[in-house]
């Protein structure tokens, strides 16, 4: 409760339902650690015997490798192609990033600076974009990707789909931090004699960086953890990405639990890094589009 | 404090959308002494009859290349299954084969080669080239040739095991120098056991249409309008109707020339192939009679008129005429195409020339001018959403009217049009039940109406979930003076961290039903394992736990940081007016959380609407497709079941949703706000 001070109230309840919430919710992640260093591929961590005691039991659901080894991890690495998978993810996450936010910048500086016409339709119609159904996409997307474009299999096609759905949160996020840029900053540099795109590239984006930071985090993470188009897309093993191809080890008839979590671990360590950083930003970036006032 | 401050973005203060944006660019001046109506009409008509001549110069001239193209298949191939006919007659090998393949290149056109090759002693039994020195084995090179007859003899084969007629049995090559090469299966007895390969001369290049055609169609409706313009003078909607009425007679000129070409085409087309399925007859004849070849079954020439399964076209009447009635029907047909095509075409144009004469092209141009420089940072944007976000919309709710499917996404959507069928197919079926087929009623799970009420049951168990739990831990974490708060904090907020596909692939790992660390708990406290994929409920729970556990620390977080930037003065005013905790919490609490959470539950229940990963991943549906959501629903339509056109459909109606909660949301934010 928002205690006030010098109200004391025991802390010790609070901590006992804190350790209970982080026990519940760090349990999984610690159980995909336990399977990633056991070294087999089974999804238990401990085979009970037949007539298993209560502590069998509890070491069944102990989050600790009964051997401890890294095979998992040079093998999904070594004989499987996961490192290609991983390069292939990191090239259209790295590309969709640089893309996405270069398209973001110069719509939301549009967006925010000039009146047009076409400006409140416009963006109206990114705001209304978001709520259209992945689905009803998929099939129209693929035409156009694989069949007119021959971009099948390819890192340019997912590149171009994952920068186009992440535009529309990066344009209204980077417009609502470019509004808060005072306009006096940009009349002065008109003044000096500055150039319109001096002025967008040497005054506006630095002052910027902080939304710009986080418009970057969003396109990353789209590329990174999108599953469904790159299944769609990419039928070629070779060119998989790093979500395609964990879902290969357990999905279907295909029970390589280990190679999954060795995987998982290697792919999530990036992003729930990156995530840690930068979450206050994406936070704020979240709501701030919705709240008045 | 110990924990880090949640910062409140700057951007919050001046929210977007809240003031008009101070524009840089003066507003557009007026147009001074803007062109005169007539002349803009002029222009109109000009650029309208440009583009209807020019696309439908150009669709009728690959019609005509690709009609060209398609008689020299035709012909090529009466005169491929003609020799393996003959071959057939002859026994497939041996000196009677080299004869009918000698006969058969007197009638042939000059260039034309051919091969015959028997599977039994793997040889090639003839050819016309003499310098090749048939008879004798394949050589080493020429193993390609009897791989080809190889996929011939199993394309046939399989063709009768399935008798559904999927692979062809004629094998058509374009060869880099403009010749065809083709080849067909020799049966014997019901066996394939050889081939024929025939080499045609180079296929000459169909004639363009003649472009005085053309500049006719261009000029007539200029001409037209003139004449009208000068008796109209500046009338607007004078001028406009008289501008459509000249586009229309340079589209029906051009129309009525374009469908007399492709008729005359046609006719002369199935003329030749009737003359050279005569010709091939007179030939077999000939050498059945001279070789004493075996008669029967008599020689039925049409039959060699075929697709490439062998199957008769059926144009030629069995004498080897053309039958006129199916050349009437499919000529007729053949004109329709053209006339729609040009139809749609003259459409597009209309718009043009009504958009130039009418002048808002002309304002569309002084705009885009005046505030070049903002189109300019939009440009890239923009076009990158047209082409990979609202082309795709528009083409999918297209699709939702079509009975699209697997096999025949290769036809034209207007052929395939159902109207609302699909919708009316979605919406009007109330059956949640059906009776199976041993005569018991089971539940109908692929029933919108079902899978919509999961979905709404899904959205809201969730969000209620998400925001009790993430606003209790904001609640206790915003404790001051507590100890390890950082940690706490860093720790819960790990599951939104995590890619959510992996978390729910360990999810479901978890819910395994014999390996299952979740079923394991139950056992140590004595219960018994549970198969959590094998009633709707139970996997319903498993689905909703992956979700909470992904969804709560978003909640938290916002909660929080609305927590931290309440004032603390507030609540000391509140004690010292002696209010006691709990209306602290209603008067000072609850109403600074609002502004932040009213977003963030908005957010969170688009999110799960459509949270596609969860389902898809964990539950998969199980069991029998009750516990999907819309959203997988529709992409198992689509992507298992490979109905296109229903799938779109669907997808459109959770679009409809979607949007009326969008609608009915923005509504309510606005009432409370003025409240």
């Amino acid at each position: 409760m928002s205690a006030a001070p010098g109200e004391r109230i025991p802390h010790w309840p609070l901590h006992v339902l804190l350790v209970v919430a982080v026990v519940l919710t760090i349990y999984p992640i610690l159980w995909v650690v336990t399977i990633a260093f056991s070294g087999n591929q089974s999804l238990a961590i401990s085979t009970l015997p037949e007539d298993p005691t209560f502590w069998d039991r509890l070491r069944a659901i102990t989050p600790w490798p009964q051997t401890f080894s890294v095979s998992n991890f040079t093998s999904v690495m070594t004989e499987q192609p996961f490192g290609r998978w991983i390069l292939n993810s990191a090239i259209v996450s790295l590309a969709t990033t640089v893309v996405g936010v270069f398209l973001a910048c110069t719509a939301g500086y549009a967006f925010s600076r000039f009146n047009f016409p076409g400006r409140r339709t416009g963006m109206m119609a990114f705001l209304v974009s978001q709520m259209f159904p992945g689905t009803l996409m998929l099939i129209p997307l693929y035409i156009i990707l694989v069949q007119w474009l021959g971009l099948g299999s390819s890192h340019i096609g997912l590149v171009l789909v994952y920068a186009t759905t992440a535009i529309p949160f990066c344009v209204w996020m980077l417009k609502g931090y470019f509004d808060t840029i005072p306009k006096d900053l940009e009349e002065a540099a008109l003044l000096d004699g500055a150039s319109s795109g001096q002025i967008f590239w040497r005054i506006i984006l630095p002052l910027a960086r902080p939304a710009v930071a986080v418009t970057a985090l969003f396109s990353f993470m789209t590329g990174w953890n999108e599953f469904i188009l790159a299944a769609t897309f990419m039928d070629q093993e070779l060119m998989y990405t790093a979500p395609v191809g964990l879902r290969f080890f357990v999905g279907g008839y295909s029970q390589q639990w280990g190679y999954f979590a060795a995987g998982s671990i290697i792919v999530s360590i990036p992003v729930v890094a990156l995530f840690l950083f930068l979450q206050k930003y994406l936070v704020s970036g979240l709501t701030a589009g919705s709240v008045k006032g | 404090m110990t924990a880090p401050a949640l910062q409140q973005p700057s951007s919050q203060q001046t929210p977007p959308g809240a003031e008009a944006p101070r524009a840089l660019p003066p507003p557009p001046p007026a147009p001074p002494g803007a062109p005169s109506h007539r002349l803009r009409f002029a222009v109109g008509v000009l650029v309208a009859s440009l583009v209807v001549t020019g696309l439908s110069w150009m669709l009728l001239s690959r019609a005509r290349a690709g009609a060209a193209l398609a008689l020299e298949e035709r012909k090529a191939t009466v005169a491929t299954l003609a020799l393996a006919d003959l071959v057939v007659r002859a026994g497939g090998s041996g000196d009677g084969v080299r004869q009918a393949l000698a006969a058969w290149q007197q009638q042939a056109p000059a260039g034309a080669q051919a091969k015959v090759i028997a599977f039994d002693g793997l040889s090639l039994e003839a050819a016309t080239d003499a310098g090749l020195g048939a008879p004798r084995r394949l050589q080493r090179d020429e193993k390609p040739l009897y791989d080809q007859g190889q996929r011939l003899r199993a394309a046939v084969e399989t063709n009768r095991e399935e008798s559904v007629v999927r692979k062809e049995e004629v094998e058509i090559a374009a060869q880099p120098d403009g010749s065809l090469l083709l080849a067909a299966p020799v049966e014997l007895d019901g066996q394939v056991r050889g081939m024929v390969e025939v080499r045609t001369p180079r296929v000459v290049v169909a004639p363009s249409p003649s472009s005085g055609s053309a500049g006719l169609a261009l000029l007539l409706p200029l001409v037209a309008f003139f004449a009208l313009a000068l008796v109209l003078g500046e009338r607007r909607v004078g001028l406009a109707l008289a501008a459509t009425f000249a586009l229309a007679l340079g589209v029906g000129f051009y129309a009525w020339h374009s469908v007399s070409v492709v008729v005359e085409d046609r006719r002369a087309a199935s003329e030749e192939v009737a003359d050279s399925v005569r010709t091939q007859a007179e030939t077999a004849r000939e050498l059945i009679s001279r070789l004493g070849l075996p008669a029967d079954p008599p020689v039925v020439a049409s039959s060699w008129d075929a697709d490439a399964f062998r199957k008769p076209r059926g144009w030629l009447t069995a004498a080897g005429q053309v039958d006129a009635g199916v050349l009437a029907g499919r000529l007729a047909q053949a004109s329709g195409d053209v006339v729609r095509a040009l139809v749609a075409v003259a459409l597009l144009a209309l718009l043009l020339l009504q958009a130039i004469g009418l002048g808002s092209v002309g304002a569309l141009g002084r705009t885009l001018v005046t505030h070049r420089r903002a189109y300019a940072y939009v440009a890239p944007a923009l076009v990158g959403m047209l082409v990979l976000v609202f082309f795709p919309f528009f083409y999918g709710i297209t699709l939702s009217f079509t009975d699209s499917n697997l096999l025949n996404t290769s036809r034209p959507l207007t052929e395939l049009w159902v109207g609302l069928k699909n919708y009316v197919d979605i919406l009007s079926d109330f059956d949640l039940s059906r009776t199976s087929a041993d005569g018991a009623r089971v539940a109908n799970y692929t029933n919108f109406y079902w899978t919509l009420g999961v979905t709404v049951v899904w959205t809201v168990t969730n969000v209620v979930i998400g925001v009790s739990v993430g606003l209790l831990l904001a609640l206790v974490l915003n404790t001051r003076g507590l100890a390890l708060r950082p940690v706490y904090r860093v720790l819960l907020i790990l599951p939104w961290a995590m890619p959510n596909y992996i978390t729910s692939l360990i999810w479901r790992g978890m819910f395994h039903q014999q390996f299952g660390v979740v079923n394991h708990v139950l056992a140590l406290f004595g219960g018994e394992p549970v198969s959590w994929f094998e009633t709707p409920f139970t996997s319903f729970l498993t689905a909703l736990t992956t979700n909470g556990w992904l969804s709560f620390p978003f909640m938290m977080v916002v909660s929080l940081g609305a927590l931290q930037s309440i004032p603390v003065e507030l609540y000391e005013a509140a004690r010292v007016d002696g209010a006691s905790r709990w209306q602290q919490f209603r008067a000072i609490t609850l109403p600074s959380l609002k502004p932040a959470l009213v977003p963030a539950v908005i957010l969170s229940v688009v999110w799960t609407f459509n949270q596609f990963n969860v389902i898809y991943l964990v539950t998969a549906g199980e069991p029998g497709g009750s516990t999907e959501i819309l959203i997988t629903q529709s992409y198992k339509f689509a992507f298992e079941k490979y109905r296109y056109g229903y799938a779109a459909a669907y997808s459109t109606v959770i679009f409809g949703i979607l949007l009326v909660y969008g609608v009915f949301q923005n509504r309510v934010t606005k009432a409370t706000e003025a409240v």
